[in-house]
């Protein structure tokens, strides 16, 4: 009689052989195979008894919230472009505000009159963004929901935990928010120029970070998110720039 | 109608994050078991799958619409939990361990001989520790092969292309990955000849 081999008790414990029947027939017939397919019936029901932690039923939610911003790898392809893109529009957007400011200088209402003297208030006394401020609101409220996004985050997270970072999202924050801040300087936006001066030190910290923050290293940067009052003042800003910087800023932002 | 994992990922390559989010939501746990399996740890299998899915995000245009998504999306899971195990130096530590003799045959059956006698062993506890530890002397290919066999129901053919081995291959590395196990684990399932 032709025994079994170890190799084909396996694979018919897993139906992975040829003849199936046969083996069992033989099974059926030879002690000696039959103890040999026993133990390791045996062995492997003990593997299978082996303990699985349970995930409970939100945990793709929760793989998906931690996830969904690091998902910027594909975007970093076109960040050459993304930048062409953006200095296009700035291009554009300065030289639409020359233009516009030149035709209010050949035509000045009694608005704009008022504005080159003073702040224009809204309902709740608060000043009234117009022309050059609101083009370039307008180009950086992408920028500023992104850094927002980041810091919210970083606010928000375990100070006991390591903490996982996206160094190539934060590399992106950098160039954007440098180019930006460099062309709110050029037009005299001293409110958005320091608010991304304040911004970048934080984002180059950690664009140089790594793939982690370290328990400490986190809570450093949370205090400095909290003492600069940082969070607060880029949502400010944001929700101006959503809203097309129509609506009156808030008073307090005047400190920004 | 329910969207197909490669209408999804058709339509995440497009840049739609929801559709991203269908195919997480459809294998995320599914991963996460390949994973504990893998690390023996629920810590490292929680980041092998966020892992998994942000390299399955970065290769999307790697992906071949004909072949199976959730094999593909298993081939990148075994992957970085390979390379989580080697990056802290258990894998190569157990592996030096098993390599040091004359091979496969000849590798040191740590819990074998230290002669477990079933009634010692009652607590399962104690089990669970014995079947971690033989499922770590497990070479990488072996223990992926046996955990997507013997776990996750996946047909040899399938396991070959996870692996990137021949079907025979890859049922032969299933069944060194069984003798192991029984070497190390048989002690613990043989009838106690006193109880008979």
């Amino acid at each position: 009689m032709q025994h079994l081999n170890e190799e084909q008790l396996v694979a018919h414990y897993y139906h992975d052989d040829d003849a199936p029947a046969t083996a069992e027939s033989h099974l059926g017939e030879c002690t000696e195979c039959r103890l040999q397919y026993e133990t390791i019936r045996r062995v492997l029901t003990l593997v299978t008894d082996a303990p699985m932690p349970e995930r409970g039923e939100h945990y793709a939610d929760e793989v998906w919230t931690r996830l969904r911003w690091k998902l910027g790898a594909r975007k970093r392809r076109m960040r050459w472009t993304s930048f062409v893109a953006a200095a296009a529009v700035l291009a554009i957007a300065f030289f639409a505000g020359q233009w516009w400011n030149s035709r209010g200088a050949q035509a000045p209402s009694p608005v704009s009159e008022i504005a080159s003297t003073k702040p224009v208030r809204g309902q709740a006394g608060a000043p009234v963004l117009h022309g050059n401020d609101r083009v370039l609101l307008v180009v950086v409220s992408d920028h500023l929901e992104s850094s927002e996004r980041m810091l919210a985050e970083l606010a928000n997270a375990n100070p006991k935990e390591t903490f996982e970072l996206s160094s190539d999202r934060a590399a992106d924050l950098v160039a954007s928010n440098r180019m930006y801040r460099q062309t709110a300087a050029t037009r005299g936006d001293q409110r958005i120029e320091s608010l991304l001066s304040d911004l970048e030190p934080i984002l180059a910290e950690l664009a140089h970070a790594g793939k982690t923050l370290s328990p400490d290293e986190l809570a450093s940067i949370q205090k400095r998110i909290e003492s600069k009052q940082l969070l607060f003042k880029v949502r400010i800003v944001s929700a101006q720039t959503g809203s097309g910087g129509d609506k009156p800023v808030p008073a307090h932002s005047n400190s920004l | 109608m329910e969207v197909t994992d490669v209408a999804a990922l058709s339509r995440a390559r497009e840049g739609d994050p929801d559709a991203f989010r269908l195919l997480v939501e459809r294998h995320s746990r599914v991963i996460f078991r390949v994973a504990y399996r893998m690390t023996g740890n629920e810590h490292d299998a929680d980041d092998v799958v966020q892992e998994t899915f942000l390299r399955a995000y970065r290769q999307l245009d790697a992906f071949e619409e004909r072949a199976n998504f959730s094999t593909w999306l298993h081939r990148i899971a075994v992957n970085c939990a390979l390379d989580l195990l080697r990056a802290r130096g258990r894998h190569d530590k157990h592996r030096a361990g098993m390599t040091s003799g004359e091979g496969d045959e000849e590798h040191e059956r740590e819990i074998a001989s230290s002669d477990p006698q079933p009634d010692r062993l009652l607590l399962s506890a104690e089990l669970q520790q014995h079947v971690a530890a033989a499922m770590e002397k497990l070479s990488g290919n072996e223990r992926t092969a046996f955990i997507l066999r013997h776990f996750e129901g996946m047909p040899v053919e399938e396991i070959g292309q996870t692996l990137g081995i021949q079907v025979n291959a890859a049922k032969h590395t299933i069944f060194r990955a069984v003798r192991k196990l029984r070497e190390a684990l048989e002690p613990l399932v043989r009838p106690n000849p006193c109880s008979t």
